[in-house]
C-alpha cells in the first residue's frame, strides 16, 4: 500500500510498505553494483578489531566525526549573553546559518544572529562594503544597543582587518561614532568554538576597558568587592547560570555574569517576540573591570580572557567545568576565600544531600567504566565526579583538548585508585572513540547526540551529556553546576544504568526473573 | 477446618522451635512472638509474613482480599526468581470499597476467583485475608471452599489477617495453610531414592539455581522448594520426598516438623551460605538420603564434588584477604540466618563485631558464640537507634542487613550492603560466596565513605566561623529559641547532626534538654562539625591530639 490520505503514514512507517523495500531491494541489486554482502560483513568485523584500531589511531591527514566545532560558534553564543547585542559575523552567510541552526536545536530558541553576506567579488577585493552595508543595515533593522562583530575563515582568508574595517565604517555613517562594536577575529582553522568564546569575550572586554577602539579614555580600575563570574562556552547555560545566582544570593556576593545569555535561550511564549532578552548590561560590563576577582568555570574556554583581566588587575580563578561535591566545595571556598562570605547552611545542606544521595545509590555507579567525549572542561569535570562516585573514566576523549589537556587529565586519573586503567585523549575524533569502544569496551558513553550512532554501532549505551543535545529536549534548562547540579547529573546516569538493567532483563520468560520493581 | 485462634495456639506449640520449648507454658500461651510495642517502629504484620512467604510460588494466582493498601503496598517486592509463569507477579485484589465494608465483602470475593479463573486458569488460587474484612466478618474459609467446588480448582484461604501479629507469625500461618491445604493433595509422577524438599528457600536473585546445579550433579531431585521458584503441583506432592533441608527455620520450621510427624520425613536445619555450610548441607542431605535408602556411594560422590568445589572457592576468596585484613563488620539479618553469615564472612578474613540475633533460635545464638566468641554483641532489638549505636560504638566497616536499616548506616557514615530480600545479587553456595565478598569489596572500598565521614571542606579551617559559633552557643545556652534564631552563618548543631532523621535516637542520645550544648558535644562524633569545633575549645590541647 502507497501512501493514502486516509491514514497517511509518518515516514518512519511508509518506507516499511512492501512496494517500498521491494523498490529499495530492486535499486540495490540493479543499479547500485553492491558489494558481496559476506565481504561487506568482513571488513565491518575487522573494523572492530585492535588491528584496525593501530591504522586508525595512525590517521594524519582524515578526520572522522570529530567532537567540536568552529569558533564563531563560540563567538556567536559569547556575544548573545550581553544586554540587546546582535551578534555579526563578517564572511560567508552559509555558516552563519549553521551557528543559529546549531544553537536553536540546541536550545529550541531563535538565534538572533547576521552576517555580512560576503560574495565572490567581495572574496577578491576584500569585505569592507559588505561590512559597512551590513552594519548599517542590522543597525537599522534590528535596532541593536551593540553590535558584536566575528569572522569567518572567508575573511580571515583574504585578510580583512576588522579594526580598520569599522572604523572606516563608522566614518562612512554605518552607525554613530560613539556606537559600541567589538570585534574579534575567529577563525575556523584555528581552535574551536571554545576558542571563538574566549576570542570574542575578550574583544568585547577589551572594546569597553581599553577605550573603546581609541574612541574613548581607558577606564581606571577602582577596586571593589564584586566578582565577576564566566560560564564558558556551556550547553547547559539556562539552568547552570541561574543556580550560580541562586548560589551568589544565598552567599549574598555582588556580582556581575559576563556574557549572561541564560534568558535569551529561554524566552516566554506570551505573545511577544524577543529578539534580545537579559544579557549583561553594557554598563555592567564595562563596570567589571572594578571587580575583585574574576571566576571562570571553564579554563580552557577562557585563557586568553583571563589573561587579559589578569592584566587589568584582577585575582583570576579558573575552574574545570566543576561538577560533583569535591569540585563544587572547591568552587564554593573559592568564593567564600576572595569574597570573604561565609558558605551559608543551606548551602552545606545541599551538600548533604548530594552526599546522601550518592552515598544511597554509590553500590550501582562503583567500579563502572565509562567512556567520556566532549569539550576538555567538560570532560575533566565529569571525569573527576565520576572518579568521586567510584566509577571508571576509562577513555576520555577530546576533540579539541591539547596536550596540557592531556597532562591534567592524567595527573586527574594519578590521584584516584579508580583512575588507575584511565586515558585522556587529545585531539582525537569520535572515529578513534569508535576504535576504542571496541577493542576495550566499558559500560557506558558519555557525549553529546552524536554519540547515538557509536551507541548503536558498538552497543554502549549513550548518557548525554554535552553540546549539542539536538535529540532530547530541555535538557539545558537543568543545571549541573552546583550541589543540585550534581544531582542533576547523578540521576541521569544512574536513569541510564537502571534502563539497562532494565532492558538486559526484559525478555519475557527468558531473562525477566530478574526484570525487578524494586532496584 | 480449624479456627484461627487455635491454629495460632498450635503455631505457638511448635515443639521445633528450640526457644519455644525452653517456656514456660504461660508463656507459651502468650505467643512466641513479642508483642507490638505502640508507638515504636515496627515491623511488617501477619499478612505480610504470610504473603512474602508463598509469593515465591510461581504458578498461582495471589489474591489479596482486602482494601487496596495491603496488596497496592506489597505488589511484586519480593526479589524472587521464576523459572517459569509469571503469573505471581500479577496483582490481584478484590480492592474493597466502602460498600463492600458495609454489606460484606464475601460475593465481591468470590466473583473475584471466579474472574481469575477464567481469564487466567491458574494451577491454584491464593486468598489473603486481611484486617478488614476479617474484621468485618468475611469467611474467606468458606468462599474458598465453595469456589474451589464450583470451579473445579485448588482455592485456598492463607488466613493471616494483618492485627493477629508479627511478620514472622504470618511466615507460620502461611506454612499451616499449606500444611492444611496443599501438602500430600498431590501425588508425583515418579519417585527417586534422591528426592529431598527445600523449605523456607525463596529463591532470591535466583539463587537457588547456583546450587541446583551441585544437585543435579549428584543426581539429587529437589521435589519441592517452598517457596522460591515453586510450582503448586509440586509442593501437593512433597510429601513423597524422603528427606528435608530447613533453610530459614524462624519462618517456617512448622511446615518441617509437621511434615516429620505426618509423613515422616526427616529434617535438618541448614544453609548455602558460606563455604563450610554448603559443604556441610550437602554432605547432610547425603547422609539422609542414604538413611532413607539412597545408595552408600552418593556420599563419595558428595564429599568429592565438595573437595572440587571448595578448592575453587577458597582459591577464589583468597584475593580478597588482603582488602580485608582488619575490616569489622556489622551484621544484621532478618531472615538469613546470622550465623551461617558469619562464618562466611570470617572464612574471607573479616571480623565480626556485632550481629543480630532477633529471628535467630537459641541454638543458632549458641553457633555464633562458638564461632564469634563470648564478648560478640547479640543485638535482639533491632531499632534504628540500637544499630546507630552500635554502629557509632563498634566503628564497624561495614554493616550487612536489610533494606531497612540501610539509612541508619548510611546516616552513621558506615558503608552498607544489602543481604536481605530486596537485594540485587545472589549469595548462595561456593559461587555465591565469591560474589558477596567481591560486593563487600566494593562497598568498603566506594570513595563515597570517605566523603560522608568528613564535612565540608570549609568547616576545617574556618576559625572565624569557628568563634562565631561558639558565641553563638553562649548565646543558646542562655536562650535557645533566640539563639536558634539568630541566623547567623550556622546555627549549631545540637543533636548530634548525623542523627538527623532519626529523632528518636536523638533525643535518646541528648535528651530534650537543648540548654545543655556543651555536654551532648562532648559525646559528640567527629561528624558533627559544629560539635567538634566547640569540643577542641572546651579540651585540653593533650586531649585533642589523643582524639
Amino acid at each position: 500500500m502507497t501512501q493514502n490520505a486516509e491514514h497517511i503514514l509518518d515516514h518512519s512507517e511508509l518506507f516499511r510498505g512492501d512496494e517500498y523495500q521491494q523498490m529499495l531491494a530492486n535499486k540495490k541489486a540493479l543499479f547500485e553494483n553492491p558489494h558481496d554482502p559476506a565481504e561487506v560483513d568482513r571488513i565491518k568485523e575487522w573494523s572492530k578489531t585492535p588491528e584496525y584500531r593501530e591504522k586508525n589511531f595512525a590517521r594524519e591527514a582524515l578526520t572522522v566525526n570529530p567532537a567540536k566545532a568552529c569558533q564563531p560558534l563560540g563567538a556567536v553564543f559569547a556575544a548573545l549573553g550581553f544586554e540587546s547585542t546582535l551578534p555579526f559575523v563578517h564572511g560567508s552567510q552559509g555558516c552563519v546559518a549553521y551557528y543559529r541552526s546549531h544553537l536553536s536545536r540546541h536550545f529550541k530558541e531563535p538565534t538572533s544572529c547576521v552576517s555580512s553576506s560576503m560574495t565572490e567579488d567581495a572574496a577578491v577585493f576584500g569585505g569592507l562594503n559588505n561590512l559597512t552595508d551590513g552594519l548599517a543595515n542590522s543597525y537599522n533593522m534590528y535596532k541593536p544597543k551593540m553590535i558584536a562583530v566575528a569572522t569567518t575563515c572567508m575573511a580571515e582568508v583574504i585578510g580583512d582587518d576588522l579594526n580598520a574595517f569599522i572604523k572606516t565604517s563608522k566614518e562612512k555613517g554605518s552607525v554613530p561614532a560613539d556606537y559600541d562594536v567589538p570585534f574579534a577575529h575567529t577563525p575556523a582553522f584555528v581552535g574551536s568554538h571554545v576558542t571563538g568564546y574566549d576570542n570574542t569575550l575578550k574583544g568585547i572586554l577589551e572594546h569597553f576597558w581599553d577605550g573603546k577602539a581609541g574612541t574613548a579614555p581607558k577606564l581606571q580600575r577602582r577596586a571593589n568587592n564584586t566578582i565577576n563570574f564566566i560560564g564558558g562556552f556551556d550547553g547547559y547555560t539556562v539552568g547552570n547560570i541561574r543556580e550560580i545566582k541562586r548560589i551568589f544570593k544565598l552567599m549574598r556576593i555582588g556580582y556581575t555574569i559576563l556574557a549572561d545569555n541564560s534568558d535569551v535561550f529561554d524566552t516566554p511564549t506570551d505573545g511577544e517576540f524577543r529578539m534580545y532578552d537579559g544579557g549583561t548590561t553594557l554598563k555592567d560590563a564595562a563596570n567589571a573591570v572594578h571587580a575583585k576577582a574574576t571566576i571562570s568555570m571553564q579554563q580552557y574556554c577562557t585563557e586568553k580572557t583571563l589573561a587579559f583581566i589578569k592584566g587589568h588587575d584582577q585575582e583570576v580563578v579558573a575552574f574545570n567545568h566543576p561538577l560533583g561535591v569535591s569540585a563544587t566545595d572547591e568552587f564554593l571556598m573559592t568564593l567564600s576565600r576572595i569574597t570573604n562570605r561565609a558558605i551559608p547552611n543551606a548551602l552545606e545542606r545541599e551538600r548533604g544531600r548530594l552526599v546522601d544521595a550518592m552515598a544511597d545509590s554509590s553500590a550501582h555507579v562503583h567500579g563502572k567504566k565509562f567512556a567520556i567525549y566532549g569539550d576538555p572542561d567538560l570532560c575533566y569535570g565529569l571525569a573527576a565526579f565520576l572518579l568521586e562516585l567510584g566509577a571508571e573514566p576509562t577513555h576520555v576523549l577530546s576533540t579539541n583538548g591539547s596536550k596540557a589537556w592531556e597532562q591534567k587529565m592524567q595527573a586527574l586519573f594519578a590521584s584516584s585508585p579508580f583512575g588507575k586503567n584511565c586515558r585522556a585523549f587529545p585531539g582525537k575524533d569520535l572515529w578513534h572513540m569508535r576504535s576504542l569502544l571496541f577493542t576495550e569496551p566499558v559500560d557506558f558513553l558519555i557525549g553529546n547526540t552524536y554519540g547515538k550512532y557509536l551507541e548503536r554501532d558498538t552497543g554502549t549505551p549513550l548518557i548525554r551529556i554535552g553540546f549539542p543535545i539536538f535529540d532530547r529536549h530541555h535538557h539545558h534548562r537543568y543545571p549541573v553546576w552546583g550541589y543540585q547540579g550534581g544531582m542533576n547529573v547523578l540521576v541521569k546516569i544512574l536513569d541510564k544504568i537502571f534502563d539497562e538493567i532494565d532492558r538486559k532483563t526484559s525478555s519475557v520468560g527468558k531473562t525477566d526473573y530478574s526484570f525487578d520493581i524494586i532496584r | 477446618m480449624t479456627s484461627l485462634p487455635t491454629t495460632i495456639q498450635d503455631v505457638f506449640n511448635e515443639p521445633g522451635c528450640a526457644r519455644n520449648a525452653s517456656k514456660s507454658n504461660v508463656e507459651r500461651k502468650n505467643g512466641c512472638t513479642k508483642q507490638l510495642k505502640p508507638g515504636g517502629a515496627a515491623g511488617g504484620c501477619a499478612f505480610d509474613g504470610a504473603k512474602i512467604a508463598l509469593q515465591p510460588f510461581t504458578d498461582v494466582a495471589h489474591l489479596v482480599h482486602g482494601p487496596i493498601a495491603c496488596e497496592g503496598n506489597s505488589w511484586d517486592n519480593r526479589g524472587s526468581a521464576s523459572s517459569g509463569s509469571d503469573l505471581w507477579r500479577r496483582s490481584f485484589t478484590t480492592d474493597m470499597s466502602e460498600t463492600d465494608v458495609v454489606f460484606g465483602g464475601e460475593k465481591r470475593l468470590y466473583r473475584a476467583v471466579k474472574e481469575i479463573t477464567e481469564k487466567y486458569n491458574p494451577q491454584a488460587i491464593f486468598v489473603y485475608q486481611t484486617c478488614v474484612p476479617a474484621m468485618i466478618g468475611d469467611d474467606i474459609d468458606m468462599v474458598c471452599k465453595a469456589a474451589s467446588a464450583k470451579f473445579g480448582k485448588p482455592v485456598i484461604p492463607i488466613n493471616a489477617p494483618g492485627f493477629v501479629g508479627s511478620k514472622n507469625l504470618g511466615n507460620k500461618l502461611a506454612g499451616e495453610a499449606l500444611l492444611e491445604h496443599v501438602i500430600g493433595t498431590g501425588e508425583p509422577d515418579y519417585t527417586t531414592p534422591y528426592d529431598i524438599n527445600i523449605i523456607g528457600e525463596y529463591n532470591l536473585s535466583g539463587e537457588l539455581w547456583q546450587v541446583k546445579p551441585l544437585l543435579d550433579e549428584l543426581g539429587i531431585r529437589i521435589l519441592s522448594c517452598i517457596s522460591g521458584d515453586g510450582k503448586y503441583r509440586e509442593v501437593a506432592c512433597s510429601h513423597r520426598a524422603k528427606a528435608a533441608m530447613m533453610v530459614c527455620s524462624k519462618a517456617m520450621i512448622n511446615v518441617a516438623s509437621k511434615m516429620k510427624q505426618r509423613y515422616g520425613i526427616p529434617f535438618f536445619e541448614g544453609s548455602f551460605y558460606g563455604i563450610e555450610d554448603s559443604s556441610d548441607s550437602l554432605r547432610q542431605i547425603a547422609r539422609m538420603l542414604i538413611e532413607r535408602g539412597a545408595p552408600a556411594e552418593l556420599m563419595e560422590r558428595t564429599q568429592a564434588l565438595i573437595a572440587r568445589e571448595e578448592t575453587k572457592a577458597w582459591t577464589a576468596i583468597e584475593r580478597f584477604k588482603p582488602r580485608f585484613a582488619g575490616k569489622r563488620v556489622v551484621l544484621i539479618t532478618g531472615g538469613v540466618k546470622s550465623w551461617s553469615m558469619v562464618a562466611a564472612l570470617q572464612e574471607a578474613g573479616l571480623e565480626i563485631v556485632g550481629t543480630s540475633v532477633k529471628k535467630s533460635t537459641e541454638k543458632d545464638k549458641e553457633r555464633i558464640k562458638e564461632l564469634i566468641g563470648q564478648h560478640a554483641h547479640m543485638i535482639e532489638d533491632m531499632s534504628p537507634h540500637e544499630i546507630y549505636k552500635m554502629l557509632k560504638g563498634a566503628k564497624a566497616d561495614i554493616m550487612l542487613s536489610g533494606g531497612k536499616s540501610q539509612f541508619v548506616a548510611l546516616k552513621a557514615a558506615t558503608p552498607w550492603l544489602d543481604i536481605n530480600q530486596e537485594r540485587c545479587h545472589a549469595y548462595m553456595g561456593y559461587v555465591g560466596i565469591v560474589k558477596l565478598m567481591e560486593e563487600i569489596e566494593k562497598a568498603l572500598y566506594n570513595p563515597i565513605w570517605h566523603q560522608l565521614r568528613q564535612a565540608a571542606p570549609w568547616d576545617e579551617f574556618d576559625w572565624k566561623r569557628q568563634a562565631k559559633a561558639v558565641a553563638q552557643m553562649h548565646a543558646q545556652a542562655v536562650d535557645p529559641v533566640r539563639g536558634a534564631n539568630t541566623n547567623g552563618v550556622k546555627t549549631i548543631s545540637f543533636s548530634n547532626k548525623s542523627e538527623v532523621g532519626d529523632g528518636e535516637s536523638a533525643i535518646a542520645a541528648h535528651g530534650p534538654n537543648l540548654v545543655e550544648p556543651a555536654k551532648s558535644c562532648t559525646n559528640s562524633t567527629a561528624r558533627c562539625l559544629a560539635c567538634k569545633d566547640i569540643h577542641s575549645d572546651l579540651q585540653p590541647p593533650a586531649l585533642q591530639a589523643a582524639e
